[in-house]
């Protein structure tokens, strides 16, 4: 006898619903299988007969996925979408770019590293420090917003990481077609500036952000979920 | 054989008739259905259940999982108040629809 369940879930097991709720949806129509097997059984069709009947009742899974997935959630998942990611996300983005704004008009300098150490030549960056302080808190409310809307541990991450985004981006893409496009760009120390710009405008914000979000995120998916 | 697009529209008259009677679980649904419309009306797994989860999320019908005598678990639906306000109009379009075409095509057994 197949087990129609394992058959439900090979089958929707990516089913975008919540753990609880796909297991719910993957049980009932698993049963629903049984139950049409068994009745066919009853009926004295053979074993393979009785199961051919019952895998008939969906003639292609992944419309059934949709529709389920369609009826299920679709309205909540733009909703908890905006609420989870968007909403925290665009607000610590606009919070990051606005601090970052007021630190350059009123100070204090930054930094401006190089790795030839104190001979300030190029390759170059700047660093603010104060902003990069600024940031701490910043993840951790970007983190407290996207789990109070009850976001996914990956959600709540994009959430924490969103201020950074525009800029990885940035050297991910446009950085690179600089250097195809830009002859005034000094392309011998093009690679160590990529990699400095990345380590000032990536890594060391990623980290404040984290180093705010993270525990905000790990003490919101200890709490237990309320009723 | 009713044809499958005037089968659709009456999807949610023939299942939330059928709950009238009392709470069913998804496949006595079905076999309900075809039995008391002499098979005209037939739902499949993925017909069926598509159409009860947007039932529930109306918040026509709830569904709860309950155990049978046998231990076997099933998820078995009601008609909520707002599902039995709900059929009354629809039963009555459908009623009028059926006045309509009986006038129209002169079918006497619409």
């Amino acid at each position: 006898m197949c087990d129609w369940e394992a058959h439900v879930r090979q089958q929707l097991g990516d089913l975008a619903l919540g753990d609880d709720e796909r297991g719910a949806v993957i049980a009932e129509l698993g049963g629903h299988l049984e139950e049409t097997y068994e009745q066919q059984r009853r009926l004295g069709l053979s074993e393979e007969a009785a199961a051919e009947r019952a895998l008939s009742q969906v003639k292609n899974w992944r419309s059934l996925r949709r529709q389920i997935q369609w009826a299920r959630m679709k309205e909540d998942v733009m909703a908890d979408r905006v609420k989870q990611v968007w909403l925290p996300g665009f607000l610590t983005l606009f919070l990051s770019m606005m601090l970052l704004m007021t630190i350059q008009f009123i100070g204090p300098k930054p930094w401006v590293v190089s790795p030839h150490g104190w001979r300030v030549m190029a390759p170059m960056t700047v660093i603010y420090v104060p902003w990069l302080l600024c940031l701490v808190p910043i993840g951790a409310m970007g983190a407290y917003l996207s789990s109070r809307a009850g976001a996914s541990r990956r959600s709540a991450f994009v959430s924490i990481f969103f201020p950074v985004l525009p800029y990885f981006v940035f050297f991910l893409a446009a950085f690179p077609v600089c250097v195809i496009l830009d002859d005034h760009v000094a392309h011998n120390v093009m690679l160590s500036a990529l990699c400095i710009g990345l380590l000032a405008w990536v890594v060391l914000p990623g980290i404040a952000l984290l180093a705010g979000g993270l525990p905000v995120q790990l003490l919101r998916s200890r709490r237990p979920a309320s009723a | 054989m009713i044809a499958p697009g005037i089968k659709r529209g009456t999807a949610e008259l023939a299942v939330l008739s059928v709950l009238e009677e009392g709470p069913l679980h998804g496949y006595e649904m079905a076999r309900r259905i075809e039995e008391q419309t002499h098979g005209a009306l037939r739902f499949t797994l993925a017909s069926l259940y598509p159409l009860l989860y947007r039932l529930e999320k109306r918040g026509w019908v709830r569904g709860a999982w309950e155990t049978s005598d046998t231990g076997r678990r099933r998820r078995c639906y009601r008609l909520t108040p707002e599902g039995k306000k709900k059929l009354a109009p629809i039963r009555k379009e459908w009623d009028e629809l059926f006045r309509a075409l009986r006038r129209l095509t002169k079918v006497s057994h619409v």
